[in-house]
């Protein structure tokens, strides 16, 4: 028995050492404060830890760690979604894509912060400062409502990368103007008339044979024009088509409405707009052709030198211009995404907006919450978010896009805040993986010839309109 | 406490020892040796209830309740053999196992081909043999997403290694995942330079094992090669043939990593396995009360092979010799 009470006792002592570890000191003592945060591992996050490891110092005295779980683009939402469902509550922050703010607000895992920006002027000042559309689409749910859950981490937005070397040569583009009776976009107003047709011009006119004429050189190898998302990953189809299903004036189903998919999703302009989509596939690389082309497929096929423009996010450009991994690092150059020409001549650039806000979760006690917050807005102060835009990173922040500095930090910044006026987002709801993942299922099979965009868009609707049933989201 | 021994009575017999546990404590208690065997297994025991047992019965009990694991607040509501009744009028779910079936019947007669070729190449003796088995049985060493990865890259259209070899002679561009049928081939391909070294391994067992006195008595006979492989060889293989090709029907039945890696199921969901569908069910759709009926349907798939396994190992145990 008395053995017993031995283990016991120093089994306790144990635990007592082993908590006094997490949860230190008196309250007059500072406390060392850890905030384990979720986030996809690339440029954005990584220069968000080394940046806080560098320069952050807590304002309340407390000793604050930023520890940031890195995790794989391909499997986040899987491993944050597995994370929250088993109820480990490892993270107090959580960088989210924005259409998953429903599914996890509902979920009682992301945390509201209207009473902590209306008792706090520093917070209210961050929010005031930050573009509207990052207010409507990253940061409130339901989407554009008042009720605040998260802040930019980083905002994204499509944008072309292109070749100047090829797009600025006098051969090519005496050679596009005679063949299309248009001139080949150089520079980037030149660039700013550039609409779907244009861009299928582009396609056709730079796949180039092995050993044909191609700018100042010859084609190494079979050489392609374009390329732009059509993969079955995750959203990387849906990003592109809604992009020009928005850009020909279709719609996706309206999450602030009931009413249904059907004739919406399904609408000829949307059938159309996604023909156009299927038809442009043919000018790109052949992996087009596997549904496999994703964001990342193309940022590589793009530094290898095997195309000679692409639309993808900015938050990929950084690769693109380091010597160090992309062949055309000195030759590329930004612009805004094309568009669909309207009636007027103008031109329609609705995009797909990327980026992720971040959170906070609803399991930290309140000093936590305080020392997070700060964390935020120390993220979102001007003076890191400069030096993130100088390391390569957007920003959402007015006060930083809006200054004429910012367009010098990087060459794609440019297109990437004349973008802003254009973003649009896919749904908040709850119910938004599953309506992703059919989705993602259904334009994969359009893509890769099995159905066509007609049927594509049917069964999207079609499957919208049960799911939405069923959760009681329309009439 | 023990009293001192008087000083009016010698004791008959020296004072017995103290009782163990009083001497060294409940630990002492606790080894002793009658009880050191179940307490050496008492975590291996917790383990298993812990990690194996208890999800087993959780997702059991969940496989007759709607129910979605991201909202943890909302209680599960029972739907009794609902979930099982959806999935067998399911066309979905009968679309990935018809996928499932012609990958594992694809791969594994590919990989019996192909083991049972390598298994009587490596028989013989010659140079560089132990080398090149090294060599051959690299693939099946590896991770399955690795070899997902490699697979995907020696696709990939534009800067692959196979097409690039298959357009250097064409001239055109060799895009393998592009329909159905070729992803189905690829997959099967991947999957079977992988296990095929499995197959290799069982039939070089059986091979070896050949008394060398049959061959020479054979050879005396004058029995062709034919016939010498159909009344000596093949009667100590077979079993194990059977082995693997069930061994290697359970493994590729449940086939997920190089499906996922390499096609995603696509295009479209032609190759889609039920392995990656219940995946999908599970953790994209988040359907858990349905992903775990699923799992148990397949569960009593992987049984029905298992068992079929299980009565080969008899057979093969009644054997003489």
């Amino acid at each position: 028995m008395q053995g017993l009470k031995l283990g016991i006792a120093a089994a306790a002592v144990t635990a007592g050492v082993l908590l006094g570890g997490a949860v230190t000191a008196t309250p007059a003592q500072a406390k060392d404060i850890v905030i384990n945060m979720a986030a996809p591992d690339w440029l954005p996050t990584r220069f968000m830890q080394e940046e806080f490891n560098r320069t952050y110092k807590a304002k309340s005295g407390n000793s604050v760690k930023l520890v940031i779980d890195f995790i794989p683009w391909p499997s986040f939402y899987q491993r944050v979604a597995a994370s929250l469902s088993s109820g480990e509550k490892k993270y107090q922050m959580i960088v989210t894509d924005s259409q998953w703010m429903g599914d996890f607000v509902e979920g009682g895992h992301y945390l509201k912060l209207n009473k902590y920006i209306e008792a706090d002027p520093e917070l209210q000042a961050t929010l005031a400062d930050m573009h509207q559309v990052l207010k409507d689409t990253a940061s409130s749910y339901p989407a554009t409502s008042q009720n605040f859950y998260g802040f930019p981490q980083f905002p994204d937005n499509l944008v072309t990368f292109f070749r100047t070397d090829l797009f600025c040569n006098a051969g090519e583009r005496a050679a596009f103007k005679a063949k299309f009776s248009k001139t080949l976009p150089c520079y980037y107003n030149e660039w700013e008339q550039v609409d779907w047709d244009t861009w299928g011009n582009i396609g056709e006119f730079f796949h180039r044979k092995k050993g044909e004429k191609l700018g100042a050189g010859t084609a190494d190898d079979e050489f392609y024009g374009v390329a732009f998302q059509a993969g079955k990953g995750y959203d990387f189809s849906s990003m592109q088509i809604n992009t020009l299903v928005w850009d020909y004036g279709g719609g996706i189903w309206d999450e602030t409405k009931t009413a249904p998919a059907a004739g919406v999703v399904n609408s000829p302009i949307a059938v159309k707009a996604m023909e156009k989509y299927l038809d442009l596939l043919k000018w790109a690389p052949p992996v087009a052709k596997t549904g496999q082309m994703d964001i990342f497929v193309i940022q590589d096929l793009y530094m290898q030198g095997k195309v000679a423009a692409i639309v993808d996010w900015v938050g990929l450009a950084g690769p693109v211009v380091n010597p160090k991994v992309s062949k055309v690092s000195d030759v590329t150059a930004f612009a805004q995404s094309p568009g669909a020409r309207k009636e007027d001549g103008s031109i329609s650039r609705w995009a797909n907006i990327g980026g992720q806000p971040f959170v906070l979760t609803t399991w930290n006690n309140d000093e936590v919450v305080h020392e997070a917050l700060d964390v935020v807005k120390w993220w979102l102060s001007k003076p890191t978010q400069v030096n993130f835009a100088k390391a390569g990173g957007q920003s959402g922040m007015l006060s930083v896009i809006n200054d004429p500095a910012y367009m010098t930090y990087a060459p794609w910044n440019r297109a990437f805040v004349d973008n802003y006026q254009w973003q649009k987002d896919v749904w908040h709801i709850p119910e938004f993986f599953p309506l992703l993942t059919q989705q993602q299922e259904q334009f994969d099979k359009a893509i890769t010839g099995q159905i066509t965009a007609k049927q594509a868009l049917d069964a999207v609707a079609a499957y919208q309109d049960k799911t939405l049933k069923e959760a009681g989201r329309i009439k | 406490m023990t009293s001192p021994p008087s000083s009016q009575t010698a004791p008959a017999s020296p004072p017995a020892a103290p009782p163990a546990r009083s001497a060294r404590g409940f630990f002492g208690w606790m080894l002793a040796p009658e009880r050191r065997g179940p307490l050496l297994v008492a975590p291996a025991i917790a383990t298993l209830v812990i990690v194996n047992l208890f999800p087993l019965m959780w997702s059991y009990g969940l496989s007759f309740f709607s129910y979605n694991a991201k909202y943890l607040k909302r209680p599960p509501s029972w739907v009794g053999l609902g979930n099982f009744i959806d999935l067998f009028s399911d066309v979905d779910v009968w679309e990935r196992f018809q996928n499932t079936a012609l990958i594992v019947i694809g791969s594994v007669f590919l990989q019996l081909i192909i083991g049972f070729l390598l298994a009587l190449l490596f028989s013989t003796e010659f140079p560089l043999r132990r080398y090149l088995l090294m060599l051959v049985l690299a693939p099946m060493m590896l991770s399955l997403s690795a070899v997902g990865v490699f697979f995907k890259l020696f696709y990939e259209p534009t800067l692959g290694f196979i097409p690039r070899l298959v357009q250097e002679f064409t001239g055109e561009p060799f895009v393998i995942l592009s329909t159905p049928t070729k992803a189905t081939i690829a997959i099967v391909c991947a999957d079977a330079w992988m296990w095929s070294p499995f197959v290799m391994l069982l039939v070089l067992a059986g091979l070896v094992s050949v008394p060398k006195y049959l061959y020479e008595a054979a050879e005396i006979d004058r029995a062709g090669a034919w016939r010498r492989f159909r009344t000596i060889t093949f009667p100590y293989i077979k079993s194990l043939l059977l082995l693997a090709l069930l061994f290697r029907t359970i493994e590729t039945f449940k086939i997920f990593d190089v499906v996922y890696v390499l096609t995603e199921g696509g295009p479209g969901s032609s190759t889609e396995t039920i392995s990656v569908y219940l995946f999908r069910v599970a953790f994209n759709y988040f359907q858990t009360g349905r992903a775990s009926a699923l799992g148990y349907i397949t569960l009593f798939a992987v049984i029905v092979l298992t068992s079929l396994y299980l009565y080969a190992i008899n057979t093969r145990r009644a054997e003489p010799g």
